[in-house]
């Protein structure tokens, strides 16, 4: 019965219903639409880094610290025995890392140097640029921010330093063969690539390795005491708490426009208890009890959130559907400021995300239809049928 | 048998103003029976609508005792008075109180979905309500695009679709013009026939004091006469 009374309420109610309506869909859809641009720039940027750089996990070297460049120095050796059997099965390779010097343009500049198989196919980097080049210099990959801030293009040469495993410095001449265009800003700033052999030449560190990556889907038993195993769930943490930093944000702008709407339909009921007075009054003169009249303005309230949802669903679900399959251009390169991003950013809705925000929205517009409602039970019939409404 | 509708005994209502308080009824003691047409008659401020009000249990008495349809008003809770008003009572206001956003039908069908009455013999009480009082064309209408005398009308028909043995009426004529105000007294006097309601009206309006068959004076918040038309 009072739902029967509630719709009509609302239906009738016309451009107050539909004003509030919105207001309420309009939040939905922003909350839906943010917390989708994260989830998919999280997706993304985890997509991309296992596509790019950690493909099924890695076995690192005791030693190896990748924030810790000074680490570097002793993170090499030999490989274990079950873990050279993978590279040799090519269900892994391996990636010696050093820290040099390189004088583009006569300019010192650190960098990573890593050495890595060209023949590789684990990952998707373009390391098939390396080979078959012999022209008595280094072939050098980079990243095309790397290629940015050296000033350096396809052919340029430049001087590497470097120490090797003896502690003696040499240099060399490397040439840029190949600029990578990646999203991956871990393979770009500040790195340069080479051929694993000729790194191991360079550096006096004959087959050694300092970690390896292995293929996607690997089911090798590996048990390898002395070299770390670092699943992709370890390998994204990092990625992951760049992302997460930023979420606070995105949790202030949901917590506001949260409370918007909240704000929006409390108004509306603290309102429609003042305009809508006489009409309590009638209804408490027809015979409905107070708790029923409480119940009928809370029940507009929840019915307000229904309507919100299926007039989202209408007038925002297209947009959300447009925006997820087309995504949303982005006009900055953001791998220049340290962040895994797509040119084009694809929003991902998770029934989990649709269904939490749809259940907070609906929970938080319930309570605050109920409490304004709640006057009514200290109000006076009289006093409402006077228009008289309570503070 | 008992044919007594309303009985009050020794009843007075105050209402606190400011520091103090207002007394809108002195010992008033009434007895109302069954099929009454009565008009409780007096100026502004003499405690007609507070009387009306008491009746129907909208307020409670300060003192006295209230007995409506076999129940004491004295000390029944907010719900068993709302019970009492939506299954024995019905209301017409001045000023109409219909629901703007329903329709004629609608707002006549309310008292019955408050009864959870099933949905045909809704159907054919409210249009049976809405033939005796002469709006039948005008069911799909809107309050907002009813004359005066039409609303007036719908509220009849919404206060007596559910049979209930007692219709207050608080000044049911203020807000008509003459013809209307004895269009609306000729229908009520025509339902008083034909049904056993008692109906009391709270009135200044002497247009309508023909109609009445007791008229109970009030002044200053007593009963200062009780005159039965013969």
């Amino acid at each position: 019965m009072l739902f029967n009374i509630a719709l009509k309420n609302l239906l009738g109610a016309r451009l107050r219903t539909i004003l509030n309506v919105f207001v309420t869909a309009f939040s939905f859809f922003i909350i839906l639409f943010f917390l989708g641009m994260y989830d998919g720039m999280l997706q993304h940027a985890k997509n991309v880094t296992i596509d790019t750089e950690i493909a099924g996990g890695a076995y690192w070297h005791p030693e190896y610290d990748p924030l810790d460049p000074m680490s570097y120095e002793d993170a090499h050796s030999n490989l274990p025995d079950d873990i050279q059997a993978l590279i040799d099965k090519k269900k892994a390779f391996p990636v010696l890392v050093s820290q040099v010097s390189i004088y583009p343009g006569g300019r010192i500049m650190p960098a990573i140097l890593k050495g890595i198989p060209p023949d590789q196919n684990i990952v998707n980097m373009p390391t098939e640029a390396l080979q078959g080049i012999n022209d008595g210099t280094i072939p050098v990959l980079i990243g095309k921010g790397m290629a940015k801030d050296s000033k350096l293009k396809v052919g340029d040469s430049f001087t590497i330093r470097w120490m090797d495993s003896d502690k003696t410095y040499d240099a060399d001449e490397g040439t840029v063969v190949y600029i990578m265009d990646t999203e991956n800003f871990k393979l770009d700033m500040g790195h340069i690539w080479v051929p694993l052999n000729i790194a191991q030449s360079m550096l006096e560190m004959k087959e050694e390795a300092t970690y390896v990556t292995y293929a996607k889907g690997l089911t090798d038993n590996i048990n390898s005491k002395q070299w770390i195993s670092r699943d992709v769930n370890y390998l994204v943490q990092d990625m992951e708490a760049i992302i997460e930093a930023d979420k606070p944000g995105a949790q202030i702008m949901y917590m506001i426009l949260l409370a918007l709407a909240a704000m929006g339909i409390f108004n509306a009921q603290v309102l429609s208890i003042f305009r809508r007075g006489k009409e309590i009054g009638t209804l408490m003169a027809l015979g409905m009890t107070r708790s029923r009249v409480v119940g009928l303005f809370t029940l507009e309230g929840g019915l307000n959130a229904v309507l919100a949802t299926m007039m989202m669903i209408i007038l925002f679900g297209p947009i959300l559907w447009y925006f997820g399959v087309e995504g949303i251009p982005l006009p900055i390169d953001y791998s220049e400021m340290g962040l895994i991003m797509a040119k084009r950013l694809i929003p991902i809705y998770s029934i989990g995300l649709i269904i939490s925000t749809m259940s907070l929205v609906s929970i938080i517009v319930l309570i605050v239809s109920y409490i304004p409602s709640r006057k009514i039970t200290h109000m006076k019939p009289t006093d409402a049928l006077r228009g008289k409404a309570i503070a | 048998m008992d044919n007594t509708v309303v009985s009050i005994a020794n009843l007075s209502k105050q209402f606190p103003v400011g520091g103090g308080f207002f007394t809108a009824l002195k010992d008033v003691n009434l007895t109302l029976n069954e099929g009454g047409f009565i008009g409780l008659v007096g100026p502004s401020g003499s405690g007609k609508t507070t009387l009306l009000n008491v009746i129907g249990g909208l307020d409670s008495p300060t003192k006295g005792s209230v007995h409506v349809l076999g129940h004491s008003m004295d000390n029944t809770s907010h719900n068993e008075r709302a019970s009492l008003r939506r299954k024995h009572m019905g209301f017409i206001f001045q000023s109409y109180n219909l629901l703007p956003v329903y329709t004629v039908f609608e707002n006549v069908e309310l008292p019955l979905i408050l009864n959870n009455v099933d949905p045909n013999e809704r159907e054919k009480l409210v249009s049976e309500a809405i033939e005796s009082v002469g709006l039948s064309h005008r069911r799909d209408a809107k309050p907002t695009t009813l004359s005066g005398g039409e609303c007036q009308r719908t509220a009849i028909a919404r206060a007596i679709v559910h049979q209930p043995s007692l219709i207050l009426a608080d000044e049911p004529t203020a807000n008509l013009d003459a013809e209307n105000s004895h269009h609306i007294m000729n229908i009520l006097v025509e339902l008083n026939k034909n049904l056993t309601s008692s109906f009391v009206f709270a009135t200044h309006d002497e247009k309508i004091m023909g109609y009445l068959k007791r008229m109970v004076y009030l002044e200053d918040g007593k009963i200062v006469k009780d005159e039965t038309i013969k």
